[in-house]
């Protein structure tokens, strides 16, 4: 593998990313074509954990603001509100499905990848417009959004150099999958976003392929985040689709415990936003289904002594 | 997502990074890691603070025990485990002697600060586990039995203890 490469196919990948570019604008007009379906929408942001990201404790829902800590300096999260002058008001349903799902802004600039559009870009046309039109049904809040702390040089430059790099390759369908497997595995990867907290990410911010959803003990705020996959002593293995359920919608485990942190407030909701517990319960069962057929990676995360006894016991 | 369209320099700088990150776990493994409480408690030192430590273990124990038993629709393997928790959560409060905080404890402060409320949140847990026995006793509704008494672990665990923390 030869470090040197020549001018000649950088010129090309640039010519191939500038037309990709202008394709995907086209796409995420067809997106949004026509309008969403904002009650539909309520579920789909509910599924997003209530974009949880974007709602101070405080509230109000979707103000932004709220302070993410990341190896790469401190971001804060935008005002996704239909306020005008600070929100997404003003904005039309193709520049936001195209801050969503390609994290570009009508600048031209890119978003930091502490929004997870990689992952939202496999977000089905039908999911975006009816969330869009939920988004625009949220109270207006006039908060200001906060310019981000990066700790990068030429930070405009290093998320456009990671998109490159990183993002692409999710291909939204026009319609989310409608049942089964299919609609889990669609659910968890690009409106769950699952893998955003549950799969370790490398030393660039890039979730690591090979360890797609196994936990990971250094999770956003320094929390622990659990192995999701079906390994039996370290993951969710030993859970039956009820028992992913009741977590899903109640934050309960199967001992009665209950889910701390962020997964509590993706759950609860922040703010009296929908999280988790009030998305359709078809929804979670699909997803549950999804999350037992992810294949076994062994990772100790935490509670290795109680999981190893529990494998035993069955 | 998961090919890997990597261009060539990419790749070869996240080799580099990588060999940086091996050094520094490496580096990293001579330190002890950070003492959690939860699972750890050998670690604990004796007397109160491993006593709750054990008591709510065997809590989440009988806990299960309940849940499998709903689901293979023997309620009756249910009465045993609830009695035994309204039992655990009469005592429980009382492990909380004045001194008994620790670094190692998942306790928050609030449990001394706001005992009332603590011991009204312990009171209200064993009434709902009793019940629970109850309803296993006589054919009830154990799911949502277990629910009310779930509801009650998570409103004492959110207001009373600190989530589990990473590195």
């Amino acid at each position: 593998m030869s470090a040197a490469s020549g001018t000649a196919p950088r010129l090309t990948a640039l010519l191939v990313a500038g037309v990709l570019a202008a394709c995907e604008s086209e796409r995420d007009r067809a997106a949004v074509a026509t309008p969403g379906d904002p009650k539909r929408g309520e579920a789909v942001f509910a599924l997003a954990g209530g974009c949880g990201c974007h709602t101070p404790e405080e509230g109000p829902i979707g103000a932004g603001g709220v302070e993410l800590e990341t190896p790469f300096g401190t971001f804060y999260s935008s005002n996704i509100t239909p306020d005008r002058e600070h929100g997404i008001g003003a904005w039309s349903d193709a520049e936001i499905a195209r801050a969503i799902r390609a994290g570009e802004l009508d600048d031209g600039s890119v978003e930091a990848p502490v929004m997870p559009y990689f992952a939202y870009a496999g977000m089905a046309d039908d999911d975006l417009r009816d969330l869009i039109a939920y988004l625009r049904t949220l109270p207006p809040a006039a908060r200001r959004n906060r310019p981000h702390e990066v700790d990068l040089p030429l930070p405009r430059l290093a998320f456009r150099a990671w998109r490159l790099l990183f993002a692409g390759g999710a291909d939204a369908p026009e319609r989310a999958p409608a049942d089964g497997v299919a609609r889990g595995r669609y659910l968890v990867d690009h409106v769950g976003i699952c893998g955003d907290c549950h799969t370790p990410r490398d030393r660039f911010g890039a979730p690591e392929g090979d360890m797609y959803l196994a936990g990971t003990r250094s999770g956003p705020d320094g929390e622990l985040v659990p192995n999701l996959t079906s390994d039996r002593e370290t993951g969710v293995g030993t859970w039956d689709e009820s028992d992913l359920v009741s977590l899903l919608q109640l934050g309960m485990k199967p001992d009665f415990d209950n889910v701390q942190g962020s997964m509590a407030e993706l759950i609860d909701g922040i703010a009296g936003a929908p999280g988790l517990g009030k998305a359709p319960e078809d929804d979670l069962k699909t997803i549950a289904a999804y999350l037992k057929t992810v294949p076994p990676i062994h990772h100790v995360v935490a509670e290795e002594k109680e999981k190893a006894e529990e494998a035993k016991e069955e | 997502m998961h090919d890997d369209p990597t261009p060539t320099p990419a790749r070869a700088a996240r080799l580099r990074t990588c060999v940086r990150a091996l050094a520094t776990a490496a580096l990293l493994a001579g330190t002890p890691p950070l003492a959690l409480a939860d699972d750890h408690g050998k670690e604990l030192p004796a007397g109160p603070i491993r006593d709750r430590h054990e008591l709510m273990e065997g809590v989440g124990a009988d806990a299960k025990a309940i849940g499998a038993a709903t689901k293979a629709g023997k309620p009756a393997d249910a009465v045993k485990p609830a009695q035994e928790i309204a039992a655990a959560l009469e005592k429980f409060p009382t492990l909380f002697p004045e001194g008994s905080q620790s670094p190692l404890s998942r306790a928050r402060p609030e449990v001394w600060s706001n005992k009332k409320k603590f011991d009204e949140l312990a009171a209200d847990a064993r009434a709902k586990a009793l019940a629970l026995a109850e309803a296993a006793k006589s054919g009830g509704d154990l799911k949502a039995a277990s629910g009310a008494l779930f509801k009650n672990c998570k409103a004492c665990h959110d207001d009373f203890r600190v989530p589990e923390e990473g590195e």
